[in-house]
């Protein structure tokens, strides 16, 4: 039974993004500031972090590729950018301590990281139009407020799921 | 040298950088279906968002209709106003139908560009990075949806279907910043002037109607529908009112900023149209061609 429930765990926080879309488009949506819920990239810090790198990464490859199969419908890029992130998180955290703190900043880094790269591959295909400054202010930094009040929140629960699943990979 | 090949890591990243290339050329590329596998996983993904989907925004309705009952007796008011209106609108619009349907019935026109089917569908899911503006529907190739209908919600056009799977299919918005992402619009008035719908102002929410002949007059606030002419579409869906016009940077074009009557932002349930009459895949072709000669 536990086997089913980081999967599970991983199917709501990806279709947690959509839904939060849906629902806040109205209010959110119709003010200059884009919001992104970056959820998914979230969990996988944390999965990367108290679970373990190979899990991370795994995790990281099916749900980029879902996201692009289901959300984006361009193949490749998610599917990519999750994997190696997860993979320099893991070689970040072996220089850092982990502690809540740390990993809150971690996330928020590695969430903003990903913001990023994902900006410069929609330049580079022509599905942007924005100046470095402008993409800042309009996407990066409401995105960030947005994803670390998620991070705040969703900690706690996070670290509890990824720890007991730890211990029963271990036991295995 | 040698070294640098026996890098495990380097090399993977390497192949992983090429495959990531290769996909997405893949996928950029016009493609009448999408693959299998991504069939696959839409419609399973998309089955579990219906699952999710109902509850979740019926509790946000709830809350939401809460907030509306404030605002009910303002509206009340302005409906009453608008109702007198609504009367005399109506009765010209039967006399103008009866006119047009008789008309036709002698001129031996069988065909009507204005006329649709639709497809009754509701939202399941919206991209969350927000780079494609691009919402799930629950219905697919199997209820009749084809790629490129037309999207429209009670309040007019928001977007194109953008690929049709079995049981879900992916709609591209109005808003959606894609090159492709062209809709032959019109704008309505004494005389009817042509455009093509083509890009969106982010910043002041408009949506841009390009290629209008530069010795054009538009009025400000006139309407903007589509024309039919595309192809796929029906004729006269709503889009918007012009907001304002400007010339374009050679002085050859005029571009007209359009308010969209639709909401963009607030989709719940939606209609895919399929216009009853066929079109002629040549003539779509010579005028996509038309097109593309036109761009630089």
């Amino acid at each position: 039974m536990s086997k089913f429930i980081l999967p599970l765990v991983a199917l709501l926080f990806f279709i947690s993004e959509s839904l939060f879309v849906t629902l806040f488009s109205g209010e959110l949506y119709n003010s200059e500031q884009i919001f992104v819920p970056r959820f998914i990239m979230v969990f996988l810090v944390f999965l990367t972090i108290y679970g373990s790198r190979k899990m991370g990464v795994i995790y990281g490859f099916i749900l980029g590729l879902l996201f692009d199969a289901v959300y984006t419908e361009i193949l490749g890029i998610y599917m990519f950018l999750f994997p190696i992130l997860c993979y320099l998180i893991s070689k970040a955290m072996k220089v850092l301590q982990t502690n809540l703190f740390i990993v809150l900043i971690v996330s928020v880094l590695f969430i903003a990281l990903l913001e990023v790269a994902i900006f410069e591959v929609n330049v580079i295909l022509h599905f942007a139009e924005m100046s470095f400054s402008e993409f800042v202010e309009v996407r990066l930094l409401p995105t960030l407020i947005l994803n670390l009040a998620f991070t705040i929140l969703a900690a706690f629960p996070l670290k509890l799921q990824m720890e007991k699943f730890e211990l029963e990979t271990r036991e295995d | 040298m040698p070294q640098f090949f026996l890098n495990k890591r380097l090399i993977l990243l390497l192949v992983s950088i090429i495959i990531l290339v290769a996909l997405i050329g893949f996928s950029l590329r016009e493609r009448e279906k999408v693959s299998w596998p991504e069939q696959f996983l839409s419609d399973t993904i998309g089955f579990v968002q219906n699952v999710f989907h109902k509850p979740v925004t019926s509790v946000a309705g709830f809350f939401e209709n809460l907030i509306d009952l404030q605002h009910t007796y303002d509206e009340n008011r302005k409906l009453k106003e608008r109702l007198d209106e609504y009367v005399t609108l109506k009765t010209q619009v039967q006399g103008l139908e009866n006119e047009n349907k008789e008309l036709r019935e002698i001129l031996g026109k069988k065909d009507d560009l204005r006329e649709y089917s639709p497809i009754q569908a509701t939202v399941i899911g919206r991209n969350p990075d927000r780079w494609h503006e691009i919402i799930t529907i629950n219905r697919g190739t199997n209820q009749g949806v084809k790629k490129n209908m037309g999207v429209i919600t009670s309040r007019g056009l928001i977007g194109k279907v953008k690929n049709a799977k079995p049981f879900t299919s992916t709609v591209q918005l109005l808003s959606s910043k894609d090159p492709k992402n062209r809709i032959s619009a019109v704008i309505q008035g004494q005389k009817e002037i042509y455009g093509v719908i083509e890009g969106y102002d982010q910043k002041r929410k408009l949506l841009l109607l390009k290629r209008i002949p530069y010795n054009e007059k538009i009025k400000i606030g006139s309407e903007v529908a589509t024309s039919g002419i595309g192809g796929v579409f029906p004729e006269s869906l709503a889009i918007g009112t012009v907001e304002e016009v400007i010339t374009d940077q050679y002085g050859l074009n005029q571009t007209a900023y359009v308010k969209p009557v639709a909401d963009f932002y607030d989709i719940d349930n939606v209609m895919v149209v399929e216009r009853l009459t066929p079109s002629v895949d040549e003539m779509d072709e010579s005028f996509s061609n038309q097109e593309g000669d036109e761009t630089p």
